[in-house]
């Protein structure tokens, strides 16, 4: 295995004319054998990062250094091929050459390279038997399941020995229940592997299983990096908080003397605003009919059930309304009383005040 | 025929329409349109097949839809053929001639510039293949006589280079046309992840873009060589020399100078259209692919 290289992306820009601002000044550090995921929305140009990072793009400024290489350049001018560039890509759609074998796909590479035959048949079984694809080498794609094809195409990308992964939104075509056991395979694999490994998505759960950090990203800015944990507990912005987590926290808008800020003590904390966002995560209170050592009370609008929780919609005397854990003994209509573990201040510029652990 | 309308009696026959198809009435009306060509279509060739397997007395007196009497033959096969004035089997070689590289030519040669139109930039790019198609609408006939002069001027009038060189630029322009519309439908991904992989344009070109195509190539491929086959007016025009001539020039003399052989006319026209539809026939199954385009199929 060839050591890990860093990556460092640095003030990186891209404009698509006449004036589409994919990517704002990014600035990103990623260490040698990191999963680093980069999360965002549709449209939030996290791809465009990735393309810019693997060559088949430019950046408009700014420049992109892989394991102390600088790849590319806008001000100097500096452009490395994508090829020269020491790395493996798998994209969403796989991109399996549809015409060849699950061998000769994961072979094409080495065949460019014009390694000799046995050379060749080596590295690809080797890489095959580490996937657990060995049994399917002649099947050609359209006879392969999702999961497979992805196993061939992340064997394809790394059967050069790069130094860094990238994969664009691996899993999107993957229906749920393979989806998670891909994560889990994707991960296992790049901790033995000890590969860098840049992974795009949009969606939270692949992020949070198999990032080491992750970088979210909002129009072409990067809102917060961080371990999932770090971005779970202190998320920097309302846009963080909302995207983040699942089901996603309440957050409501509240003018600064409301009731609630002022029960909570927190009129000093809030001073200067006009508005502030207060933010709950749903697993972070709990209603429950006893009334004791709780900070708001309500009546119980809907009680939903998520898989082996049980959440209620509480409509709260001090007039927000919240989705919280459901302890048992709810009933729809009753009364309820919110006990508050944990709580986000934004100030109304949407930037994070504190987090109050109550 | 002509090639647009070939091109939409072959797509009327496109297998798996029903699968789109829920209601019933819809499904009755696309039957019966279906079968009522279908049968425009195959009677003349079952009336021309019937004539040309009968002595043509048979057929005068009679009509061509009587089986009775039924007299089967093959003589007319084999005065097509082997006739000591005009050898259809000649024809038959010297169209073969003709037609092979005035297909392989113009596909290869419009396969690449296809793919430079559709994935690559460069100056002027949209006015070059702006201005081609409309060169593309420009008759025949109005460029007939500076090609005879300029073939002339060559000395390649009257062989069969000139005329493989005039099918294979008239060509070009509408497999480019055809080849880019269907290079742009496919994946980019895969010619993106083949450069990541490290391969050059080339590489992409003849390993990737080239094989995945094959369908849309052999659609292309089919309609050209038909096409060529098919042509009269250019060869007409370009071949004089009786022992150069194609199979479609042949067919005229077989008529006779005073009474009209039908039978000999049917066996040969029927011997001319044969390589055409076998040629469909065989690739079939590609050449609706082709048509389908690979964007459905996924």
């Amino acid at each position: 295995m060839p050591e890990a290289a860093g990556i460092k992306v640095e003030r990186l820009s891209r404009v698509f004319p006449p004036n589409v601002i994919a990517l704002r000044s990014v600035n990103l550090e990623i260490k040698p054998g990191e999963f680093f995921v980069i999360l965002g929305p549709s449209g939030s140009g996290k791809t465009t990062l990735l393309r810019i990072i693997a060559g088949l793009e430019v950046p408009t400024e700014g420049r992109v250094v892989i394991g102390g290489k600088v790849v590319v350049d806008a001000e100097e001018g500096i452009y490395v091929e994508p090829k020269d560039r020491d790395i493996g890509m798998v994209f969403q759609n796989w991109a399996l050459y549809p015409h060849m074998t699950a061998y000769d796909n994961i072979a094409f590479p080495l065949r460019i390279k014009k390694l000799p035959k046995e050379e060749i048949d080596r590295r690809v079984r080797s890489v095959a038997e580490a996937l657990g694809i060995s049994e399917l080498l002649d099947r050609k794609p359209t006879h392969m399941s999702g999961g497979q094809q992805q196993r061939v195409a992340v064997a394809r990308a790394l059967v050069k020995q790069p130094k860094v992964l990238l994969l664009d939104e691996p899993f999107s075509n993957l229906d749920a229940r393979i989806r998670v056991s891909a994560r889990e395979f994707v991960k296992e694999l790049q901790r033995k592997l000890g590969i860098t490994t840049i992974l795009v998505t949009h969606d939270q759960a692949d992020a949070f299983a198999v990032g080491d950090r992750v970088a979210v990203l909002r129009n072409g800015v990067i809102q917060q990096v961080g371990t999932p944990d770090e971005l779970y507990d202190e998320p920097v912005n309302v846009f963080v908080a909302n995207f983040i987590g699942d089901p996603p926290m309440n957050i409501v808008k509240v003018v600064s003397n409301h009731e609630v800020i002022k029960s909570l003590g927190l009129t000093d904390l809030v001073k200067g605003n006009e508005y502030v966002y207060v933010g709950i995560r749903p697993d972070e209170a709990v209603a429950s009919s006893n009334s004791v050592d709780t900070h708001l009370s309500g009546e119980v609008v809907l009680i939903e059930h998520a898989g082996s929780r049980r959440y209620a919609r509480v409509r709260t005397d001090v007039g927000l309304t919240l989705k919280v854990l459901a302890d048992e003994g709810l009933v729809e209509g009753g009364r309820a009383y919110v006990r508050i573990k944990k709580m986000h201040l934004f100030s109304e510029g949407g930037s994070r005040i504190t987090t109050l652990k109550l | 025929m002509g090639r647009t309308s070939k091109v939409k009696l072959l797509s009327k026959a496109k297998p798996g329409l029903t699968g789109l198809i829920r209601s019933p009435i819809k499904w009755l009306i696309v039957n019966v349109v279906a079968w009522v060509i279908g049968v425009l279509w195959i009677l003349p060739f079952v009336g021309l097949f019937m004539t040309s397997v009968r002595p043509f007395g048979e057929v005068a007196v009679y009509g061509w839809w009587s089986i009775h009497p039924f007299t089967f033959t093959l003589k007319n096969y084999y005065n097509a053929l082997f006739n000591p004035m005009f050898s259809l089997a000649k024809g038959f070689i010297n169209s073969l001639i003709i037609a092979v590289p005035s297909t392989i030519i113009p596909v290869i040669l419009a396969a690449l510039a296809a793919y430079a139109f559709a994935r690559f930039s460069f100056p002027i790019k949209n006015y070059l293949f702006i201005m081609m198609l409309f060169l593309m609408a420009v008759p025949q006939q109005m460029t007939i006589i500076p090609i005879f002069f300029m073939l002339n001027n060559m000395h390649l009038l009257n062989t069969y280079l000139g005329l493989i060189l005039v099918h294979s630029s008239w060509g070009i322009p509408w497999i480019t046309f055809f080849l880019r519309n269907y290079f742009s439908l496919l994946p980019k991904e895969l010619e993106e992840i083949a450069r990541v992989d490290g391969a050059s344009n080339r590489e992409i070109f003849f390993r990737i873009v080239l094989p995945v195509s094959l369908p849309g190539i052999i659609s292309a491929a089919v309609l050209q060589f038909a096409w060529v086959w098919n042509d009269f007016f250019f060869a007409l025009m370009l071949i004089y020399d009786p022992n150069k001539m194609v199979i479609t020039q042949m067919l005229p003399r077989l008529k006779g100078q005073y009474q009209v052989d039908w039978g000999l006319l049917s066996a040969g026209s029927i011997l001319a259209m044969s390589v055409p539809i076998l040629v469909y026939v065989l690739l079939n199954k590609y050449y609706i692919t082709g048509f389908r385009g690979w964007a459905m199929k996924r």
